[in-house]
């Protein structure tokens, strides 16, 4: 495909203006791309069908590249759900014996984040390509086993990053890598939700299968389920990783209803080599400033989560005469004042900001499950398309690995109340995406 | 009624007030570009606003006149 026809098929999946060579990996999402795989068919095997593994399934059948042949769940009322889009599916309990089925090409893992890395380890043994829901990982090391074992396998794997997919995040890191909002000097990113996070229970046994993600056994609470997907924000703006990193988390309201043990509140500040940092906060008791995400920059801001710019730099001040009507207005306006504060913030927030492209979806972050327009289904095309072709796009693991590893880092951090640094040994080749 | 009769000497007087206004304005706009350190081509390009801002001070000087013309006819009385 040469770039004239990239950047048509940029235009149709609403990414006029975007360059070819900056994003390597959407090459498979382009309609030429589709055209290239079209009548192919890869067969699916889909591990974990809760709420995740559904979010997925109801995109797949929208998809006439892939055929959903299994299905696994160990929790019936899942399984069964999900069979009603699959009748013809094979159904299991057990991953193993679904992992047997030489018919299934390529799995898809939605399950609890401490049986990601075995499942995905298991899977690329028995010959499947994989996709695996974020993070990548429990621990440090099996983040680390599993990427390396991916590269001596040859397989593809890709992690549930969707932002590296969605549109909007797309055009922003553009406009920021050609240098739209100066220096960047700073990242925040913020999740605030007012919500038990808790999945309704049938019975009490129940408890610990269904809201594994509110026990340490299983999860890692906000910083693998939240934070991973911001994180990457940072590496991808910087094009660099984070030097080291500090936080703190505390269970501050939701414990008293329940008897979770992970965070229900986390602040993280990850320091990047030049000392930029980047921010992570997240409360689950006040919804007011939900879900954001801001680059900012030494001449301005972008909004990753509303793809608004707004701009530091003053705006034209207008011609003479305009200034001249405006210094008379102000004159004749103005209320004599007599008494008031005496100091101001120096802000350019209330400024109106500029939307970075057309038709953008915004997404609140309030759904624990996915959201629509949010790259999810774009990600999932493009590992059908990688399956198809057999080959895995380049930067995307890694940019999933280290978010995967600096989440968990954090995390450690706040255990430990301490001030880390990522450990020479799990360091893998990095290229920024830029 | 009587018809108004609106002479060739009265069109000339008015339109040459016009243009004083006119020349009231201009000067005006380069006192604003020297003020605010804006561009010179300004003399052009803000050529519409100096038109208005003419007819809004030949209207204000209309305005004093019919006020004169008033008070005059009401003390002739």
């Amino acid at each position: 495909m040469n770039r004239k026809e990239f950047l048509s098929d940029c235009g149709k999946m609403g990414l006029a203006g975007v360059t070819l060579s900056l994003f390597p990996w959407l090459e498979s999402c382009s309609p030429k791309a589709k055209l290239a795989v079209q009548g192919e068919k890869v067969r699916i095997g889909i591990i974990g069908t809760g709420s995740r593994g559904l979010f997925h399934i109801k995109h797949l059948v929208q998809m006439p590249q892939a055929e959903v042949v299994a299905l696994c769940d160990n929790y019936r009322p899942h399984l069964d759900n999900a069979a009603q889009y699959y009748p013809e599916a094979k159904l299991y309990d057990d991953y193993r014996r679904l992992l047997e089925n030489r018919d299934v090409q390529g799995v898809i893992i939605a399950t609890p984040l401490y049986l990601h890395a075995p499942m995905t380890l298991a899977a690329m043994e028995a010959g499947k390509e994989v996709f695996c829901e974020k993070s990548m990982a429990y621990t440090l090391d099996e983040a680390l086993e599993v990427y390396n074992r991916r590269k001596a396998l040859g397989r593809v794997l890709f992690i549930g990053q969707q932002r590296l997919f969605d549109p909007k995040y797309v055009k922003a890191m553009q406009m920021i890598h050609e240098g739209v909002i100066g220096e960047v000097v700073g990242v925040r990113n913020y999740w605030y939700r007012n919500n038990n996070w808790r999945r309704e229970v049938p019975s009490p046994e129940l408890e610990r299968h269904i809201n594994w993600r509110l026990y340490s056994e299983y999860s890692r609470g906000l910083m693998t389920e939240l934070a991973c997907h911001q994180l990457q924000n940072g590496s991808w703006a910087m094009g660099q990783l984070p030097e080291k990193v500090m936080g703190a988390g505390s269970l501050i309201h939701w414990n008293k209803e329940d008897k979770r043990d992970v965070y229900d509140t986390v602040s993280a500040i990850f320091t990047y080599p030049n000392g930029v940092n980047m921010t992570f906060e997240s409360i689950i008791s006040n919804k007011h400033f939900g879900m954001g995400e801001q680059i900012l920059g030494t001449k301005g801001t972008i909004d990753l989560v509303t793809a608004m710019h707004y701009t530091d730099e003053p705006a034209p001040k207008g011609s003479g005469m305009h200034q001249f009507i405006e210094q008379i207005e102000r004159g004749v306006m103005s209320n004599s004042v007599f008494a008031g504060t005496s100091w101001a913030a120096e802000s350019s927030a209330l400024a109106p900001g500029k939307p970075i492209m057309q038709d953008v979806k915004v997404v609140s972050g309030e759904s624990s499950v996915g959201a629509e327009a949010d790259g999810s289904k774009e990600l999932l095309e493009a590992f059908l398309h990688a399956v198809i072709t057999g080959k895995q796009p380049e930067k995307v693991l890694e940019e999933s690995y280290y978010a995967t590893q600096f989440a968990l880092l954090a995390d450690k951090a706040m255990h430990e109340n301490a001030i880390l640094t990522l450990d020479e040994k799990y360091k893998v080749p990095y290229e920024p995406l830029k | 009624m009587k018809d108004s009769v609106i002479t060739a000497e009265m069109k000339r007087r008015e339109l040459k007030l016009w243009l004083v206004c006119f020349v009231i304005a201009n000067v005006v706009n380069w006192c604003s570009i020297i003020k605010f350190a804006t561009p010179w081509y300004e003399i052009f390009t803000q050529v519409g606003y100096v038109v208005s801002l003419s007819l809004v001070i030949y209207a204000l000087i209309a305005l004093a006149r019919i006020a004169w013309w008033l008070l005059h006819y009401t003390f002739r009385k």
